[in-house]
């Protein structure tokens, strides 16, 4: 072989070499998980226990709607004050919950702990969870992306996540989130807040075949004293062959939260109200 | 030996079922119902097996002859369906006995606990519904 035909294929393999390399780079990551390394978290699943966010910090007996149940997040005096407001308002029923007229996504992190099916989908470069109620739908990039810097983002309900796998394990960090901003995203019906500044990293694996386990550690240093660690887990339903459905909330809400009060009201099949 | 199976078997998917058919009322706060349980039978006017929960509408006649339109607040029909209910479950016309949980102030509004059929069946937590 001549010599410039050598230099010819060095600057080629160069070429090659950088192109290959470049959506590295691009991305700050060495490689995406390829399919048949990810684990099967198919199935159609269910969040275990009731919907207590934080069932670990709950005193009090009975659900998130129940007087003198609530958590212990290491909350501010700031957050804390705004939590034992709206813990009174719940004791009264005047804390609306913002998904009830429709319309708005219960974000992150309320959306691992919904009522209702669960699909988490698995694919090299995303992950979703896809919950029927409401419906909601949450993204985690898995491609090698960076979370993007904080003056690139402004605030929405589920945030912007991205993660990797270590082994059957998805780490994922999740920023971005308008927290209690706009009053309207809380993370449980005891009136649960967070701040705009909430940063959370995800651990997801499955602890069994039938048990999803998701453990959040959450940090937020307008709301919280420290981290707040969180676990939830979703169980697979076994039956086969179950569909998902649509969840129209606005297809027969005969429950619309009452704009001046926060009253959750109930209608009659005539549209009036019965209470 | 036969028989014991069967009463095994019956007794485990009754145990399922129970676990599954459960009054969830996941759109909103269910803080208006009472923690009484209340019967009531009378008539299938409606049953509307649509999201975000599922209504049964029943006319009901007191001592008086007096119709009352009771509405019965159930699950979303995606969880319903999945554990076999359907909206021919509950027919207009049909004649059925449900256990509810009443609203406090006193309105015709309750949340479902359990039902028990025209043939007999029973559906929900109509027994230990607590």
């Amino acid at each position: 072989m001549s010599t410039v035909w050598k230099h010819e294929l060095r600057q080629l393999s160069l070429l090659l070499g950088f192109c290959f390399l470049l959506p590295c780079l691009t991305y700050g990551q060495a490689a995406v998980t390829p399919f048949e390394k990810l684990p099967d978290w198919s199935g159609l699943w269910s969040m275990m226990g009731g919907t207590v966010f934080d069932t670990a910090t709950k005193t009090g007996q009975g659900g998130a709607i129940a007087p003198g149940v609530r958590e212990h997040p290491p909350y501010t005096p700031t957050f804390e004050k705004i939590y034992e407001e709206h813990l009174a308002l719940r004791d009264a029923n005047r804390l609306p919950d913002v998904v009830t007229n429709c319309g708005v996504p219960v974000g992150y992190p309320r959306i691992m702990n919904l009522p209702d099916a669960y699909e988490f989908v698995v694919r090299p470069d995303i992950f979703y969870i896809v919950t029927e109620n409401g419906p909601n739908t949450m993204r985690v990039y898995t491609d090698g992306r960076k979370l993007p810097a904080k003056e690139d983002t402004w605030g929405t309900y589920t945030g912007v996540s991205v993660g990797h796998w270590e082994g059957d394990t998805l780490v994922f960090q999740t920023a971005g989130l308008k927290g209690n901003r706009d009053n309207d995203s809380i993370l449980d019906r005891t009136g649960l807040v967070l701040s705009d500044e909430v940063r959370i990293t995800t651990r997801m694996r499955k602890i069994n075949e039938n048990t999803l386990e998701a453990k959040l550690l959450i940090e937020d240093p307008k709301a919280l004293t420290k981290q707040w660690n969180v676990t939830k887990q979703f169980r697979k339903n076994s039956k086969p062959g179950l569909f998902m459905y649509d969840y129209g909330c606005a297809e027969n809400n005969r429950n619309p939260a009452d704009p001046t009060t926060g009253k959750t009201l109930t209608l009659g099949p005539d549209g009036k109200p019965l209470d | 030996m036969k028989s014991m199976n069967r009463v095994v078997l019956t007794a485990l998917v009754g145990g399922v079922l129970l676990f599954m058919i459960r009054p969830i009322l996941a759109h909103h706060s269910s803080a208006g119902f009472s923690q009484d349980i209340k019967e009531i039978s009378g008539t299938v006017k409606e049953f509307q097996f649509r999201n975000p929960h599922s209504w049964i509408q029943v006319n009901v006649k007191d001592a008086s002859g007096k119709i009352t339109e009771w509405s019965v607040e159930w699950g979303s029909p995606n969880q319903l369906g999945r554990d076999g209910i359907r909206p021919a479950t509950f027919s207009p016309g049909m004649n059925v006995t449900i256990k509810i949980r009443p609203m406090s102030n006193g309105s015709p509004v309750g949340g479902f606990v359990g039902a028990k059929m025209p043939d007999g069946k029973l559906l929900g937590k109509w027994d230990g519904g607590e």
